[in-house]
């Protein structure tokens, strides 16, 4: 069986630059992580691996060339290529030019089922798994918990999904597009210690638009369909705010105040 | 005249109004028809009189989650009539569809938004990004209809002048099928819906006691809800978390025991007459909007409150 994990790579968020005057992410000077969801796709692609290990996985990410590293450590994780999808004249690409640069990539290649995470915790606008699905022609299921591993075959799989109100096991035929969340069980290995410094640059390969052949009009910004005109950090409406400590008299105040607004 | 077509969902008719508001806002000073698609269901009482035009398709074979299919009658849908702007509320499968749909008709789309700005006919879709970190300000440019998904919550529809709603029963579309089966279904019961609480006692990766949260809560005669550093620990369920990727919440009174309040969590409060935030640190961006901060432990303080409330 054929797996392809399509990951992203995303700035720390708690520790990341931005540029507010071309409004991008400056994703060389951040600090970066697999995507958590994305995690979950690779660590069921190696799960499956384990049970059959005839089971070839292809991670696919599109990123700067300064993620190579990070890429390098999934790969001595235990998978078996990686793609990683890179040029400059793709920077600053909205969710439509991206899933469009994917798909160009993706189209050509094979696969008996393409996983992914659901949401990312950077733009988080869950676009590109629906759009990648949308231009390959799949079938698309998201926030999936589980995927029961004696079904996954090369012809369908039943999967679990679960949201506030429901939890919904369905069958789906493969190919199609997986996208699991955080919040299932799935997690990514960290590289053996015997394998730190695993030499796996023959299974690394660069792709850029010199193989995809896209119009430079159609990626990148000029081939985006949306533009940031403006970013800011909110400012909220601030209250006169009187300060008490936790002691026996904050607790007063506190309970004066619940009492004298009728919460009690 | 604009022509705005929004995309009901069975279980989110209430919320969808707020996409009413939406398209008030995008335009303001212009006549505006808005369209209502409504896939497998009947028309909802609540569209009856304020929508133009109600476009119902029934198919038992065209299921909720099939975004092929949806997109596909999205695209003939949109080539009948040529839409300015396309809505979605932003719940799980507005959130696959609306993508879905967007690539099919080759136009862009802006997730998540919570505000618009219009200022002298530039239109600005707003939302937050990088975990609720920077508000972000965007157009789109391409030449397809404006489409957007948009919080929920947060757009409240005010009340315009009656419409009288004309039914439109779609025929002769075609579209693809998904080749997904229901195994099975289980609905969960949701023991409160915290949009609806008038009092909410929050807690944060500061005070993650959920007992003494609750018992707080029932004195107060309110309910539980949390942030999502204390959902993403697994502590309690994501139905009841507060913020940009949770719920917007309009208590008359909000309790926040130990949370931060970054921005995402703030964008989830909407118009609350109090709030009180406990934590440890007096300058965390919640406790600004705060009408009292208490500094110290939360945990510590909410045991003492409860105390002092149970001995009265």
């Amino acid at each position: 069986m054929h797996i392809v994990c399509v990951v992203k790579f995303v700035p720390d968020v708690d520790n990341f630059s931005y540029n507010y005057e071309n409004h991008t992410i400056v994703r060389e000077n951040s600090t970066m992580l697999i995507n958590p969801d994305d995690a979950c796709a690779l660590g069921f692609a190696l799960k499956m691996k384990k049970r059959n290990p005839q089971t070839f996985i292809e991670v696919v990410t599109m990123a700067p060339a300064s993620i190579i590293p990070h890429l390098e450590d999934i790969l001595r994780v235990g998978f078996d290529k990686a793609t990683l999808i890179s040029d400059s004249l793709y920077a600053g690409s909205d969710t439509y030019a991206t899933s469009k640069i994917l798909t160009q990539y993706l189209k050509d290649i094979e696969y008996d089922c393409i996983l992914s995470g659901t949401h990312s915790i950077d733009g988080d606008t869950s676009h590109v798994p629906s759009q990648i699905a949308q231009c390959l022609n799949l079938d698309h299921l998201n926030s999936i918990q589980h995927i029961e591993e004696d079904s996954f075959t090369r012809s369908s799989a039943t999967v679990k999904v679960e949201s506030e109100s429901s939890s919904i096991t369905y069958e789906i035929a493969l190919p199609a597009l997986l996208s699991l969340t955080r919040d299932s069980s799935y997690r990514l290995p960290y590289v053996r210690y015997k394998n730190l410094n695993l030499d796996v640059s023959d299974k690394l390969q660069v792709v850029s638009n010199k193989l995809l052949g896209l119009s430079p009009k159609s990626v990148g910004l000029k081939g985006s369909l949306t533009k940031v005109l403006s970013t800011h950090t909110k400012k909220y409406e601030t209250r006169d705010k009187i300060i008490v400590s936790s002691d026996d008299s904050g607790v007063e105040i506190v309970y004066e105040f619940l009492k004298n607004k009728g919460f009690i | 005249m604009k022509k705005v077509l929004i995309y009901i969902e069975k279980s989110y008719c209430d919320q969808a109004l707020g996409l009413i508001e939406v398209t008030r806002q995008l335009y303001p000073d212009q006549q505006v028809k808005t369209y209502a698609l409504i896939i497998n269901s009947e028309v909802p009482s609540c569209l009856e009189g304020v929508c133009d035009v109600l476009l119902t398709l029934d198919d038992k074979f065209l299921q909720f989650f099939d975004q092929k299919g949806i997109a596909d009658v999205f695209t003939q849908v949109n080539k009948q009539y040529s839409f300015d702007a396309i809505l979605f509320l932003a719940t799980p499968m507005g959130r696959c569809i609306a993508p879905s749909v967007a690539m099919k008709l080759d136009t862009g789309l802006v997730a998540d938004v919570t505000a618009i700005s219009n200022q002298d006919g530039q239109v600005s879709l707003i939302r937050p990004a990088y975990s609720g970190k920077i508000m972000a300000g965007i157009c789109i440019t391409g030449e397809g209809p404006i489409m957007m998904s948009v919080h929920s919550g947060i757009f409240t529809y005010q009340k315009g002048k009656d419409v009288v709603s004309t039914h439109v029963a779609l025929t002769n579309l075609s579209y693809r099928y998904a080749n997904i089966k229901v195994k099975d279904r289980q609905e969960k019961s949701i023991p409160y819906d915290i949009r609806k609480s008038t009092v909410l006692v929050s807690g944060g990766a500061g005070c993650t006691d959920i007992g003494k949260l609750q018992n707080l809560a029932t004195l107060l005669n309110g309910h539980v809800s949390a942030s999502r550093a204390v959902v993403d620990k697994g502590l309690v369920s994501r139905a009841i978390q507060v913020g940009q990727s949770g719920k917007t919440v309009s208590p008359s009174l909000y309790i926040a025991l130990g949370i931060h309040g970054a921005l995402q969590h703030v964008e989830g409060l909407k118009d609350i007459p109090y709030i009180i935030s406990v934590n440890t640190n007096k300058d965390a961006p919640l406790c600004s909007i705060s009408d009292i901060v208490v500094e110290g432990d939360a945990l510590l303080f909410l045991t003492k409150l409860i105390q002092k409330i149970e001995e009265v």
